[in-house]
């Protein structure tokens, strides 16, 4: 704002202008700094979701080369079945990532517990030690945990397969679970275990009526995280599987490498999101709906 | 009574020690170990290891690593920072659909997405047959460090935008009234106020960026085409080819890597409230 100090009509003194007083117009910065934020968040968009939509290009192709486009066409998502590598790979994938998504669950939310009954001084060292799956280079963790299984390889020379790749899930998944039950666990109000005790409730069974209602939320969030985190792991399935059991990031990497990638796991791919984006959209329909109710229930007492 | 639980975390303890720190220690007596795999036939002491970290191709791709996981930091850092505080701003109070939107892209396999990135960064890809476009020959990207850098970036920006949006939301609002109120315009308010108290959230998202691109393998194998070697690729050539010996020395140099990233992490950020 360019503007001199003007003199008073009335007095003849000098009187100080906005910009005498440090104020400086910034309304044309500030909406050229609005546009590139707008911008921003615009190419972050197409970095998160670009190749997702190539992914479903391809899986409507009817070539299954990678260049040119034939026409649409749905065939690729009836083919997922037909091909036995494909759909064994599918196949091992599921059972791992449920398989460890239920187990490390159900563990995971019992030694939650246990740290929150536990010494403050039992507690640290453990989170402490809970971190390193957490944040460790999946290749290193993936290398430590292949070392340690090959030492079992003497008294069971087939433990490489289902039983590594689905030990070392749990394990990365874990940690996921006890960080997000724990919190649940310090909001319960101290004295509702107490009173379920005096009822004459045995504590093993308070445990299943009690404690695990109240934290259901922290469970949940827990299991869909350790999920995710199975589902698409590579490098430490990579590592610890053996015995011809490939999940399907393993199959998909030795496919990129012999270049024979088939369509089809394009198709699968796209089942997949579009799943996991139906499911999270109810979800957030529900939480909303939810909220609501919560509200209106507030309001009537 | 409540004592009984606290067997239940007991076993947990012991799972930790038996596989994450136990095969560590096992890693470093590797280190200083001669043999083939795991057979215990021929093996012998020796300091020779240490030899392959003065290899020029170790030192080019330890180089390549911390090349390439900085300047993907650092571009993830400007738009990961820059889209959290619009989202932030903007009216969608609603945490759970921002979520959603960044994590919706990780259900897709990363390999794939690799893959896809990979394919069209060809001249002639599935983009160009669609819109009939001629790109010339030399545009291609394919197997540059560039296209090494749009890998990483584009695979781990959510990593960076969900601690800083998370850090974001617990600066209390009021500070910043307080600060437009006492004189400061909106640009003084956000480099003295919001920027410093959200700067925790830059720190873990920058070292969970950081490490994932340092250490990946897969993803400068697919988009670099072998002209880009990174440590990961080398430790994972190791390993498939059962020398376990100089495999595990450049995992503990990585993971002594990792350990001073968590140092200062935890620096900035004691409660550990931005790391999920």
């Amino acid at each position: 704002m360019k503007s001199n100090s003007k003199v008073s009509l009335l007095s003849g003194k000098k009187i100080a202008t906005m910009a005498e007083y440090g104020y400086r117009d910034l309304t044309v910065l500030k909406k050229s700094l609005r546009v590139i934020g707008y911008l921003c968040v615009g190419i972050v968009a197409i970095m998160l979701y670009l190749s997702i939509f190539i992914i479903f290009i391809y899986s409507v192709n009817s070539s299954s080369s990678t260049t040119s486009f034939g026409h649409f066409t749905l065939q690729w998502y009836f083919k997922i079945t037909e091909h036995r590598m494909l759909s064994d790979a599918i196949f091992n994938t599921f059972l791992v990532s449920i398989c460890a998504t239920l187990i490390s669950t159900f563990l995971g939310t019992l030694v939650a517990i246990g740290l929150h009954y536990s010494s403050k001084k039992f507690r640290k060292h453990t989170m402490l030690l809970n971190n390193i799956p957490l944040l460790n280079a999946d290749i290193v963790t993936g290398i430590s945990l292949m070392l340690i299984f090959s030492l079992l390889l003497k008294l069971f020379p087939y433990v490489f397969g289902f039983p590594t790749i689905l030990v070392a899930h749990i394990y990365f998944t874990l940690p996921y679970v006890i960080l997000n039950v724990l919190p649940k666990l310090s909001d319960i109000d101290p004295n509702l275990m107490d009173a379920a005790l005096d009822l004459g409730i045995k504590p093993s069974k308070a445990l299943f009526k009690v404690i695990f209602p109240a934290i259901r939320s922290g469970i949940l969030s827990g299991m869909l995280m350790a999920f995710t985190m199975s589902f698409d792991d590579f490098v430490i399935s990579y590592f610890t599987t053996g015995n011809g059991f490939d999940n399907l990031s393993i199959w998909i990497y030795g496919s990129i490498g012999r270049k024979d990638l088939t369509p089809a796991v394009y198709a699968f791919n796209s089942i997949v999101i579009f799943g996991a984006m139906l499911i999270l959209i109810m979800a957030n329909i529900i939480s909303i709906r939810n909220a609501k109710r919560k509200k209106e229930y507030e309001n009537k007492k | 009574m409540n004592k009984r639980f606290r067997k239940m975390a007991i076993p947990y303890l012991i799972w930790l020690y038996l596989l994450a720190l136990v095969p560590t220690f096992f890693m470093v007596v590797l280190i200083f170990l001669d043999m083939e795999g795991l057979d215990t036939d021929n093996i012998r002491f020796t300091f020779d290891n240490f030899l392959q970290l003065k290899e020029v191709s170790t030192l080019i791709a330890l180089l390549n690593s911390f090349k390439y996981a900085f300047i993907s930091t650092v571009i993830c850092i400007i738009l990961g920072y820059i889209s959290a505080y619009v989202l932030y701003k903007s009216h969608i109070r609603n945490k759970f659909l921002v979520l959603t939107i960044l994590i919706l892209p990780m259900w897709s396999n990363l390999l794939l997405r690799t893959q896809a990135l990979a394919n069209i960064m060809e001249p002639h890809n599935i983009i160009t047959d669609l819109l009939g476009i001629k790109v010339n020959e030399n545009m291609s990207l394919a197997g540059s460090g560039i296209a090494v850098v749009i890998g990483l970036v584009f695979t781990y920006l959510p990593f960076m935008i969900l601690p800083i949006y998370t850090a974001l939301e617990k600066v209390e609002p009021m500070l910043e009234e307080a600060s437009l109120d006492l004189g400061a315009n909106e640009f003084q308010t956000f480099f003295h106020v919001t920027l410093p108290l959200s700067f925790k959230g830059v720190v873990t998202g920058s070292v969970m960026v950081f490490l994932p691109c340092m250490s990946g393998f897969a993803i400068p194998e697919i988009l670099g085409k072998g002209n880009i070697v990174m440590i990961g690729n080398i430790i994972e050539q190791f390993f498939k080819n059962m020398n376990y010996n100089i495999g595990s020395l450049l995992a503990i140099v990585i993971l002594i890597l990792i350990l001073v990233s968590i140092a200062i992490v935890n620096k900035f950020d004691r409660e550990g409230e931005t790391i999920r």
